[in-house]
């Protein structure tokens, strides 16, 4: 019982996914603003947004459903915090592990987008409704290429377990190079999924103001925010796991720096792809995503496939 | 014969109450022309349909004690300016609109009517522009015998 | 949200995407636009009646700052249209020194549409870089003049301040190396495919259109309008400096980009030949006047955005009569209620951008409070002050109580 709760509220649950969640943003925020050639902020800026924001007024509009709106960001950020206990850190166990709990991940990391939805809808702000159907509408169109890229690496482990995929990949690491299509296309269907450049339609600043969150504030916007920041590296983490199965089972020390590497180097990788891209309109996002990404996603899904038959024979 | 001479050759020669003294050449590029409310129309129709000017780049007003006076300038793009003046007594200061040959003169009319009090003809309905939705009946600013009144003057 | 509903967003007189006051309502359905109505006039000033009661000298430091970027271009047409009433001939340096400062200030403006461009599509690194090298620009403009913008280089019959070989050699110097950043730009801009998707297509405007809508600037020239007020009623140095005008027949916003970075290449030509031909002399009339005789003009300057347009009419006193200004932005913003019909909400910030709207210039005259007549309706500060109070108190935060909460701890200390 005590044990749970350590895992829960403090390693790897809550206050862990927290801090390295602010300091994956301090990360990216850096690396930005590095090869934007600025300055850039401290390492503690994040927290100390995250706090300040704690300590401001929450404002709830009129219009909008009280409970809705105070409940999504609660929603939004024990999902994604769920989501992470079930993906291994320095072995190939995870704290939760059943065979399909890669589907299950993937579903959790979906809520926090509905959630956003809801709580852009019911704070009644035209910005906030027109942000979360946007969110919505991007959602359906990321999804499925995230799927498929996924899944197909999973397809060629032969689980749906993802511990026994990161076991299957430790075990002959070069298998892992055929999901290279993959990885590229689930990377940039994360990019969706984070609402980050050039997929960050639902919250495109000059367009509508801050998209579903426009409304939120205090420490509704600095959950909200932290939800974002765990969500990063819950993807990353995923993407990690199942596409990058390298150092694992060596002593857990050197096992977990070479996690966080690893999820820093794939969050290395969003920040760069959104400091070179401008922000596509909805319509250019959802054809590219279904033109492009949904034919290389099929693509290495027959990758794996033929080479699933290769093997075993 | 310059583009200025020429123009002023063919509206002398178009319209008999336009002589010769009231088109002013004030130096080359600028042409300078005075016509009454009532030939206003048919002198503008003719600049802009005959002589191709195709650009309205303003138009000022003037408050001139008795009368507001209103100053077009139009351009060809290259070549000479002409500037129309026209005016109209205060007491009913009623001008046309010239949207239907520039629809971009929308502001500039709008600015006469809240600026000179002006009336215009023809527009479109829409926003007022420049003052305030609140800013009260009979004021226009740059009418001559308009004082500003500033909250410091009141304190003085 | 593809139903039939429409409805109406407020895009403004507070919004991310506007720089300044002014109100966009936008009737949408879905994510298209059905049509826009536009609300000027939140930043009226009441320059032009201002400008009745001053000097000539005052006025050239009013109108240098109806607008931040542009100010030179406003003091120059202003101070033109003077010196023609009063028959002065401007010393040939100051002449040229005027035109390096416009060009030089083009330069600084168009870098800044540019950064301001990259961030309405979302394209902040874009903004980061260009911005970077928009500072050597105005370092140099701070060296000729001495601020980094409202300059305050003219005065009636001249400029008031020289150019050293030295100060030569570094804007020689910074030219040589924005010209080098600027092609980079033009690749990025012109090749980049999100920005190629982000800017083709957007916002077009006909060839037929921007002369009906009167459009100006580069916003007309990249529909194929030829029109530059340098090369169609040259003023200042113009006439004896070689440059082509620029035009586009993309006729949309990605059009209007290439115009403004291509203009960007002519200024930097253009500046060389003005260095290079600049003749020696005094830069200034001896004793100008301070009365200017009755008589009036009007003078034309191409702004970074456009036509510039100033009338005076001087009645032989110190201060003139009536000043007229219409800034570029104003004659362009009809062409933007066209360009929007039927686009995307996701546009609009770059449609609005392209023309780069400058609307403090296009609201210039009038608004000071008026007294007399609606005293009823004009709030003194006490008055303001209980009507906050009475905002909040109604929504159950009482700053009083705060207040006396405070007063009581300071006194316990």
């Amino acid at each position: 019982m005590l044990a749970s709760l350590i895992y829960i509220l403090i390693f790897p649950g809550f206050a862990f996914l927290g801090v390295f969640g602010l300091f994956a943003e301090f990360f990216d925020r850096k690396l930005y603003a590095r090869l934007q050639n600025r300055v850039g902020p401290p390492w503690f800026q994040p927290f100390a947004d995250f706090i300040k924001l704690l300590g401001k007024e929450e404002i709830v509009p009129c219009d909008a459903n009280p409970a809705m709106f105070t409940l999504v960001p609660v929603i939004a950020l024990s999902t994604v915090v769920a989501a992470f206990l079930y993906i291994p850190l320095w072995n190939t166990t995870s704290l939760l592990s059943f065979n399909g709990d890669i589907i299950v991940i993937l579903y959790l990391l979906t809520i926090p987008t509905l959630a956003f939805f809801i709580g852009g809808w019911y704070s009644s702000s035209l910005f906030a409704r027109i942000g979360s159907v946007r969110a919505v509408t991007q959602l359906f169109a990321y999804e499925v290429p995230l799927f498929i890229g996924i899944l197909s690496a999973a397809l060629l482990a032969n689980t749906w377990s993802l511990s026994e995929i990161m076991t299957f990949y430790n075990k002959s690491p070069v298998l892992a190079l055929f999901n290279i299509l993959g990885f590229g296309v689930s990377l940039i269907a994360l990019l969706g999924k984070l609402e980050k450049v050039p997929f960050d339609i639902p919250e495109a600043e000059t367009e509508i103001v801050a998209g579903a969150f426009t409304e939120y504030s205090g420490k509704f916007l600095a959950l909200l925010r932290l939800t974002l920041d765990v969500e990063m590296v819950a993807g990353a983490a995923l993407l990690a796991a199942v596409f990058l199965p390298f150092g694992l089972g060596a002593n857990p020390v050197i096992g977990f720096i070479f996690f966080i590497a690893k999820v820093l180097f794939v969050i290395a990788l969003i920040t760069l792809l959104r400091t070179v891209f401008a922000r596509l309109r909805i319509d250019q996002m959802i054809s590219f995503c279904w033109k492009r990404m949904v034919p290389v996603a099929i693509l290495q899904l027959l990758i794996c496939l033929i080479l699933k038959g290769v093997i075993q024979r | 014969m310059s583009a200025e001479e020429s123009i002023k050759k063919e509206l002398t020669e178009a319209f008999d109450f336009i002589g010769e003294d009231k088109i002013n050449i004030q130096r080359p590029g600028r042409i300078f022309i005075e016509v009454g409310q009532e030939n206003f129309a048919k002198v503008f129709d003719y600049a802009v349909r005959q002589l191709k000017f195709s650009h309205l780049c303003t138009i000022t007003g003037f408050d001139e004690k008795e009368r507001l006076a209103f100053m077009y300038h139009l351009t060809q793009g290259p070549g000479p300016m002409l500037n129309i003046k026209t005016s109209v007594p205060k007491e009913k200061p009623v001008i046309k609109s010239v949207t239907p040959y520039f629809p971009g003169a929308d502001c500039y009319e709008r600015e006469l009517e809240d600026l000179f009090g002006a009336t215009v003809e023809g527009l479109m309905p829409g926003f007022r522009y420049p003052l305030p939705d609140n800013w009260p009946k009979g004021q226009h600013p740059l009418l001559k015998d308009w004082k500003q009144d500033t909250s410091e003057q009141k304190k003085g | 949200m593809h139903n039939s509903k429409e409805f109406k967003i407020p895009i403004g007189p507070q919004h991310p995407a506007l720089k300044e006051p002014e109100s966009f309502s936008v009737a949408l359905r879905g994510e298209k636009i059905l049509g826009v109505d536009i609300r000027l006039g939140y930043n009226h000033r009441g320059i032009e009646k201002a400008c009745e009661e001053r000097s000539y000298v005052q006025d050239i430091y009013l109108i240098e700052r109806i607008c931040g970027i542009c100010s030179h271009a406003h003091a120059t047409a202003f101070i033109q249209a003077v010196e023609e009433i009063a028959h002065l001939a401007v010393p040939e340096r100051a002449l040229y020194i005027r035109t390096l400062v416009g060009e030089l200030e083009r330069v600084h403006s168009h870098l800044l549409w540019l950064g301001v461009a990259g961030h309405e599509i979302g394209f902040d690194t874009l903004l980061m870089y260009t911005w970077r090298d928009r500072e050597i620009v105005m370092d140099i403009l701070a060296d000729l003049t001495g601020n980094r913008v409202n300059y305050g280089i003219n005065s009636i019959g001249g400029v008031r301040r020289d150019i050293s070989p030295a100060q030569v050699k570094d804007v020689l110097k910074a030219v040589d190396k924005l010209e080098e950043r600027t092609k980079y730009y033009i690749e990025v801009a012109t090749e980049e495919t999100t920005i190629i998707k982000r800017l083709s297509g957007v916002g077009v405007l006909a060839y037929d259109d921007a002369i009906k809508l009167d459009a100006v600037g580069p916003t007309a020239r990249a529909s194929g309008v030829a029109r530059d007020v340098r090369r169609d009623d040259p003023y200042a140095a113009y006439d004896k400096i070689q440059f082509n005008v620029i035009t586009d027949t993309h006729s949309d916003v990605y059009g209007r980009t290439v115009v403004r970075v291509k203009e960007l290449m002519e200024s930097y030509g253009m500046i060389r030949e003005i260095l290079k031909k600049m003749p020696e002399g005094p830069i200034a009339i001896k004793a100008p006047p301070r009365r200017i005789p009755a008589g009036e003009a009007i003078s034309r300057y191409e702004a970074p955005r456009g036509e510039d347009v100033h009338y005076v009419k001087s009645n032989g006193t110190e201060k003139p009569e009536r000043v007229k200004v219409r800034a570029p932005t104003l004659a362009n913003v009809q062409a933007v209620k066209h360009m929007l019909k039927d686009r995307f909400l996701a546009d609009m910030p770059i449609v609005i951008a392209a023309i780069d709207p400058c609307f403090s210039c296009t609201d210039r005259s009038i608004a000071i409070e008026d007294g007399k007549s609606r005293k009823k309706n004009v709030m003194t500060w006490q008055e303001l002050h209980d009507y906050s109070i009475k905002w909040h108190r109604e929504r159950g935060f009482d700053p009083a109580e705060i207040n006396r909460k405070f007063h009581k701890t300071m006194e316990g200390k």
